[in-house]
């Protein structure tokens, strides 16, 4: 049966089918049969008898960590939980009433939640579970581990702390939640759990001075199996205040204080005349009885928690284990004396599970949310409104400069070196911020754009501080970096390429065939390239021009003048011979003399011819030689450039450290050559 | 041909830088205007993530202690703070050209993306016109000692009244863009949109058990309301001043003395002896919801000013044997 969405039921007890233990099944089977030699009957039949043991475990000195749906407060919180019974919600439904108390009724839990405010009891971790109760108390059955922890305490604290024998039975109820309820986070597979309740508050304390002391308290699931007498049966009446000074310390306790237990007086006929109080803080003004038992607060007994911030980096369990451990501090120091041992005598009560917490302040939320100073961002605090906060008075500080449209006035040093105060405003306003004229903030590109001089002549730095530090921000992420350089170089670049491309759309469509597919990227160039030369030997006609012909037709000659001139200026020779008739023609060009090309040298011997043929080859050669080997030869300044011979002394080559050395370079006669380089 | 310097210095690369068309972003990791890993920094800083506290709030005096501050988000401020993030991709004129070219459509998209950072997983986009931001700055001891807390809004006062029950989903609630812890006791939200009613709500880690308590002359007395058995609701009877054992440990609860005060009112089923369902239903409490509303006053009506007051949280719930 589902519950509604948003509901829950709650049952007093869910009895478990079986409680914990060893079972035995025991089958006895009778046959009998009907056959042609006769009736049989079960003794003629004889079956074997079975027993078939069975063990129901339960958690008895561990709770396993996944049995555990939830605790309040908080491991390990530190907050106002003055108002709030702890608890702790068990997935499995039936547990708390899987055990017997010796003479209880079956709807009695024997688990109960206690809490233990620092110094009341001690916590010993990782015992033998045989030591884990109380010495001279066995407890039947199988123990579901080979340590347990228990809590060490006093009678005294039993009373004043544990649950009443009439309470135990409210603590423990059990709830079945809508699964579907995100709200609650149960992920339990029916919806079904127990809860044991504590039966205290855990309050906060102050010292004598009337400031808030944390108190860190502890939280036990604890096993009553067999010590449930150990429990008072009924509370005494009592009224309906009670001191948050009374933080009970049990390493004050002394015998005088303890008389009455053994003299068998009530506690109202005592008088409070050997109540410790420690620092001086005075007792909380109670009915008698309240007072007697126990002492004041004393400030070393409510120290301030310090949380421990160490961490350790041990495989799982360790670490678990460590928990539990740090946990458990402030709780597992002996207290104690003497005759407080005699008279006060110690019970140990298996503990399941433990979870601590630190309790601060009394403060609640509704008090805080109800006192809170609800304005404008800009509003400053009005120093006459009572509030909770410790406001400290604020010491040397000019008051803040802060105007209605929410600028406030901050010191600033121009890049000059002056000392001004600027506006600033952050992003948080007063009133709805008007857009100026055109829309939005245009795109500034550098921050001394958003700079603004306001009318009464000081400067507004506000955008201009946002937009450094969004600029600062970015320059801080080497991913966003990476990302806006590659933005710019994939999308900028691209779109650049696309658009100048974009225009060339008909030619590419003719050359490509369709433009859509088509990535303006490096690639394009090399795969035109390939178009281009595919297209090429494909239709060569089209995209090249036609084929060379096989031969090319020969030139036509023009011929303006008279043609025998022309052919007679040609050869060299006059006209008249090429003009008559053929035979007059053959004759004159019989008769010419041919025009030699020997008559410039007439003249000149063949010596001469060979000496001024190779000086020109000389200088050539020279030439050719001095351009191409700049540092082998000699720059004559006369004689111009000169190939060193065998006969001259062979100059050394200056480097460029002679250069630097001499500021120049020089040849052998000291004359300053051109720098070669 | 002589080169015409104005053309090819600024009409050239107007002319060359294309704008941006809106794409309908489909998921987080779909480009659009932008990549979208930066695309989804910049929402982030638009809401303020990251950005130092002393820029968001001056100076301490503007949030002190145990105070609530409203506001407008200043757009002209978040939009400076994208600018000087894009201006670290510009380096050269052409690439500022660019960016001017394609500003109007990051801006216009970090608009609408802004509102789907905080979307519920597999819902729709949310698209179109972006509206004003709001939002307020909480600091206070409620913060650090409630983590969790709860904050709805709504753009218009609920006709149920301030203590009614309100789905996930209902369209009188306004979205909110960021509800962040920026220090311990420091509490930021940012509304998408104006709104009317504002509740502020205990956190709902499981039900709780307790009771109301008050400190008296340096006492603490704690009350409990009795309620029905059967309806869950408050019986209309005082509050019953919730005994403490005689002698105990500080708070330590007289669980009898209760149960005989509450047998005096038989509706609480406490007369034929309690038993622990019983029990634990007269101590289930509620998380408080803190409602912050507006109060019309005729002179600055348009001012949207918050007010406190206070309600508790009742929900239906049955006791079953």
């Amino acid at each position: 049966m589902a519950v509604g969405e948003g509901k829950f039921q709650l049952y007093s007890f869910i009895d478990p089918p079986l409680q914990a233990g060893t079972y035995r099944f025991r089958t006895d089977q009778l046959l009998s049969a009907d056959g042609a030699t006769g009736n049989k009957g079960p003794t003629d039949l004889p079956v074997d008898q079975l027993d078939t043991f069975v063990r129901i475990r339960s958690p008895r000195y561990q709770l396993p960590p996944d049995q555990v749906m939830s605790t309040f407060p908080p491991a390990n919180a530190e907050g106002s939980f003055g108002a709030r019974l702890p608890q702790i919600v068990i997935k499995r439904r039936t547990l708390p009433w899987e055990r017997d108390l010796a003479g209880q009724p079956s709807t009695t839990p024997w688990l109960a939640l206690v809490l233990i405010a620092e110094g009341e009891a001690e916590l010993k971790m990782n015992q033998p579970v045989g030591d884990c109760v109380t010495p001279g108390m066995v407890l039947d059955g199988i123990a579901d581990s080979e340590l347990g922890n228990y809590l060490s305490v006093r009678q005294s604290v039993i009373d004043k702390v544990f649950p009443t024998k009439k309470d135990v039975p409210l603590l423990a109820h059990a709830r079945e939640v809508d699964i579907n309820d995100t709200e609650l986070m149960m992920g339990d597979d029916d919806g079904f759990l127990a809860v044991v309740v504590s039966n205290r508050l855990p309050v906060p304390a102050r010292d004598a001075d009337g400031n808030e002391v944390p108190v860190k308290y502890l939280a036990c699931l604890v096993n009553l199996e067999g010590q449930f007498d150990v429990l008072i049966p009924e509370a005494p009446p009592q009224p309906p205040t009670f001191s948050i000074l009374d933080i009970y310390e049990t390493s004050v306790v002394d015998v005088a204080g303890w008389d009455h237990v053994v003299s068998g007086h009530t506690a109202e006929a005592i008088n409070p005349i050997n109540v410790e109080v420690a620092g001086g803080a005075p007792l909380a003004a109670q009915a008698g009885a309240s007072v007697t038992k126990y002492t004041a607060l004393s400030p070393s007994g409510a120290q301030a928690y310090q949380a421990s911030a160490h961490w350790t980096l041990d495989d799982a369990v360790t670490v678990e284990s460590n928990v539990y451990v740090e946990m458990a501090q402030g709780f597992t120091v002996a207290a104690g004396g003497y005759y407080a041992q005699l008279l006060d005598p110690v019970y140990r009560f298996p503990v399941l599970l433990h979870w601590s917490f630190t309790s601060v302040g009394d403060t609640t939320f509704k008090l805080l949310m109800e006192q809170v100073d609800s304005q404008l961002f800009g509003g400053l605090a009005d120093p006459n409104r009572p509030t909770l906060a410790d406001r400290q008075p604020a010491g040397g500080r000019p008051p803040i400069e802060v105007v209605e449209t929410g600028h406030v006035g901050l010191p600033s040093r121009t890049r000059r070196g002056d000392e001004v105060r600027v506006w600033y405003r952050g992003p948080f306003v007063a009133h709805p911020t008007e857009d100026p004229p055109g829309g939005r903030l245009v795109l500034a590109h550098a921050s001394d754009q958003l700079r603004i001089v306001v009318p009464d002549g000081r400067e507004d730095l506000s955008l201009a501080a946002a937009f450094e530090i969004g600029r600062l921000l970015a320059l801080s992420k080497p991913a966003i970096v990476g990302s806006l350089l590659r933005w710019r170089q994939s999308g900028y670049q691209a779109a650049r390429s696309n658009t100048i491309w974009g225009g060339l759309d008909g030619l590419l469509g003719e050359f490509f065939g369709a433009v859509d597919g088509l990535t303006f990227d490096s690639s394009l160039a090399v795969r035109f390239g390939r178009e281009f030369v595919k297209r090429a030997a494909g239709a060569p006609g089209e995209l090249i021009g036609p084929p060379r012909a096989l031969f090319d037709p020969g030139r036509s000659i023009n011929v303006d003048g008279d043609a025998p001139q022309l052919l007679a200026n040609g050869f060299g020779f006059g006209a008249e011979v090429l003009r008559g008739s053929t035979i007059q023609m053959l004759d004159g060009i019989r008769n010419t003399e041919v025009p030699v090309a020997g008559a410039l040298l007439q003249g000149l011997d063949q010596g001469q011819i060979n000496a001024t043929l190779r000086d020109a080859l000389d200088r050539t050669l020279t030439g050719l030689v001095s351009g191409t080997l700049a540092k082998e030869f000699i720059q004559h300044p006369v004689a111009g450039p000169t190939i060193p011979l065998g006969r001259r002394r062979a100059q050394p080559v200056a480097d460029r450290l002679d250069e630097l050395l001499d500021g120049g370079h020089f040849d052998e006669r000291g004359t300053r050559l051109e720098d070669p380089r | 041909m002589k080169p015409d310097g104005t053309l090819i210095v600024h009409d050239l690369p107007v002319k060359l830088a294309i704008k941006a068309t809106a794409i309908e972003i489909d998921n987080d990791d779909s480009d659009s205007a932008m990549p979208a890993e930066l695309r989804n920094w910049l929402v982030r800083l638009r809401l303020l993530e990251a950005v130092p506290f002393a820029n968001i709030v001056a100076d301490s005096e503007l949030l002190p202690e145990e105070s609530i501050r409203w506001f407008y988000l200043d757009r002209r401020w978040t939009d400076a703070i994208v600018q000087g993030a894009l201006s670290v991709g510009t380096v050269n004129t052409d690439d500022r050209i660019h960016l001017a070219a394609n500003y109007d459509a990051i801006r216009d998209e970090l608009d609408n993306e802004e509102r789907n950072l905080r979307r519920v997983e597999g819902s729709n986009r949310y698209r179109g016109e972006g509206g004003p931001i709001s939002g307020f700055l909480l600091r206070s001891r409620a913060v650090s000692g409630w983590p969790a807390l709860h904050v709805r809004a709504f753009n218009v006062d609920p006709a149920e009244g301030d203590d009614a029950k309100f789905q996930e989903d209902d369209p009188r609630r306004m979205r909110l863009l960021r509800l962040e812890r920026l220090a311990p006791a420091v509490l930021l939200c940012l509304f998408d949109g104006i709104p009317t009613v504002v509740h502020v709500e205990e956190p709902r880690q499981g039900v709780q058990f307790g009771f109301d308590t008050a400190l008296e002359n340096g006492q603490v007395a704690a009350t409990l309301r009795p309620r029905d058995r059967n309806t869950f609701e408050y019986l209309g009877v005082p509050p019953i001043d919730v005994p403490f054992r005689a002698g105990g440990g500080a708070g330590v609860v007289d669980i009898q003395a209760l149960e005989r005060e509450l047998a005096k009112h038989p509706e609480t089923g406490a007369t034929d002896t309690l038993d622990s369902g019983e029990y634990a239903l007269q101590l289930v409490r509620f998380p408080y919801r803190q409602v912050f509303g507006e109060v019309v006053e005729d002179s600055i009506a348009m001012v949207f000013r918050p007010t406190v007051s206070y309600q508790t949280l009742s929900t239906l719930f049955l006791e079953v044997e």
